[in-house]
């Protein structure tokens, strides 16, 4: 069969010198032209792939309720469409829609749909505060509630999480599907995150502008506030979790494989202990 | 504006975006930004998903310097003006000035996801979403918000 995206060649006047080619016999050959326009662009392509007839598919197969009830959940109905919204492939109007109209066809209640909807609405929320901040996203919105300095925190990624060869299976395993793949479950972005900036004491901005090479649908308001969160410099307090929270948001599918799981596991303590050990000078929270 | 060319830019790469549904006939183009590509240090699988999106698109594809591109695509046809999306990353307000030292651009507004009837404050999500939610559901039912007070209210 036919690569699609040789067929759906539209009304585009003739190439002229330095206009970018639009037909490829299928994805591999568009990966090697990709290759040389672009040389200074590392890796190869996602597996998840571009365009509106990818992103309608994804749309029409969201569940609204199942989301609701497992979202947090690595193998949870999250909708991965991400990079069609950030890029506006769909636009969150339309998103809107589609789930009304999934909440009309499956005549569930309202609350059936409510967290779908109030995850649309943090995409437009940080949109908002990107439109009222500007590059001020990169800066810290408020102090940190970590104990630690600005300062204190490292300038650079260490080559071990670069390579996802720390040896902890979780944050290598994240590491290699953010660069594999270009999109991460929310959650696991949560945990990476926090890995980055409370573990291994990097500054935000960094690991916010490691996730922005890789990421589909890298979108710096998104990203960075996130980051932000998981930092403490725009919420009350620092995001960290353990390893009874990972494992069982992750149906215990790294630590099983785990060489740390049976001693040397650095999330293996109680909340009042991770507090404890990683911010000792922050005071009760 | 009678003769546009249309500027693409990476926030809008759907058929809802305005400049394209008000001008279906006029030229398109998309530029990749060769600057940001380089200083961000983009991976291949965002340009390659940049690129299948646009495959979909009736867009003509370049790369290089956005503003110098969208000029040079504009004289191309012979255009007296460029037509644009609304974009939120700052870079857009930057680019968007480049060409506008030299051709008129007329900036269109996407259909907002909700209408809040007065600014919120955006230090928390809570105190947006206390005010987008009921709105966003309430599509003129019960759960709309208090209409502003009118005049003979008072
Ligand atoms: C450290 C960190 C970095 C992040 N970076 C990005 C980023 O660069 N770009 C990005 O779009 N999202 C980012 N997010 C938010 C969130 O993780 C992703 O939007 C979500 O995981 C995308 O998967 P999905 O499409 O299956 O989302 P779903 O859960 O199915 O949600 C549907 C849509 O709602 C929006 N959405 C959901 N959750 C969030 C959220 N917390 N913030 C903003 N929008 C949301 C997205 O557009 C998403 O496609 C980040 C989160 C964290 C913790």
């Amino acid at each position: 069969m036919q690569w699609a995206g040789a067929l759906r060649m539209q009304s585009v006047d003739s190439l002229l010198p330095g206009d970018l080619p639009r037909q490829f016999a299928n994805r591999d050959e568009m990966a090697a032209i990709l290759r040389q326009l672009f040389p200074e662009a590392p890796g190869g392509l996602s597996p998840m792939q571009g365009g509106r007839r990818a992103a309608e598919k994804a749309l029409a197969g969201i569940d609204p309720a199942a989301y609701g009830r497992n979202r947090n959940h690595l193998g949870g109905a999250v909708t991965r469409l991400s990079p069609h919204i950030r890029h506006g492939v769909l636009s969150l109007v339309e998103v809107r829609e589609a789930v009304f109209d999934w909440l009309e066809r499956s005549k569930q209640p309202k609350a059936a749909a409510q967290k779908l909807i109030s995850e649309l609405g943090w995409r437009d929320y940080w949109q908002r505060l990107w439109r009222q901040l500007g590059d001020g996203i990169w800066r810290d919105q408020e102090p940190l509630k970590t104990g630690h300095s600005s300062a204190s925190y490292a300038a650079e990624l260490p080559a071990d999480l670069l390579s996802a060869h720390t040896g902890l299976a979780c944050m290598d395993g994240f590491a290699s599907e953010l660069i594999l793949t270009g999109w991460l479950h929310n959650h696991a972005r949560m945990w990476l995150a926090a890995y980055v900036v409370h573990w291994r004491r990097i500054q935000w901005q960094v690991g916010a502008r490691w996730f922005l090479q890789h990421l589909l649908d890298g979108d710096p308001a998104s990203n960075n506030l996130s980051w932000q969160w998981v930092a403490s410099s725009f919420s009350s307090k620092p995001y960290v979790f353990n390893r009874e929270n990972l494992e069982r948001f992750s149906s215990g599918r790294f630590c099983r494989d785990c060489a740390l799981a049976g001693a040397g596991c650095p999330f293996e303590a109680s909340y009042e202990q991770l507090q404890a050990d990683l911010f000792p000078g922050a005071g009760p929270c | 504006m009678l003769r546009p060319v249309l500027w693409i830019h990476d926030e809008a790469l759907g058929p809802t975006n305005p400049s394209l549904v008000a001008h279906r006939e006029a030229p398109a183009l998309f530029v990749f930004d060769r600057e940001l590509i380089e200083t961000q240090r983009l991976s291949l699988k965002r340009l390659g998903f940049l690129y299948e999106s646009l495959l979909e698109l009736p867009v003509t594809l370049r790369h290089g310097d956005v503003a110098q591109e969208v000029l040079s695509f504009a004289s191309r046809h012979g255009a007296d003006g460029v037509v644009t999306s609304a974009g939120v990353d700052p870079r857009f307000g930057l680019l968007r000035e480049q060409i506008a030292a030299h051709l008129p651009v007329q900036v269109l507004e996407p259909e907002p996801f909700v209408v809040l009837p007065e600014p919120v404050d955006l230090r928390r999500f809570s105190r947006y979403w206390r005010r987008a939610e009921p709105v966003l559901w309430g599509r003129g039912s019960a759960a709309a918000p208090p209409a502003p007070a009118r005049l003979w209210d008072r």
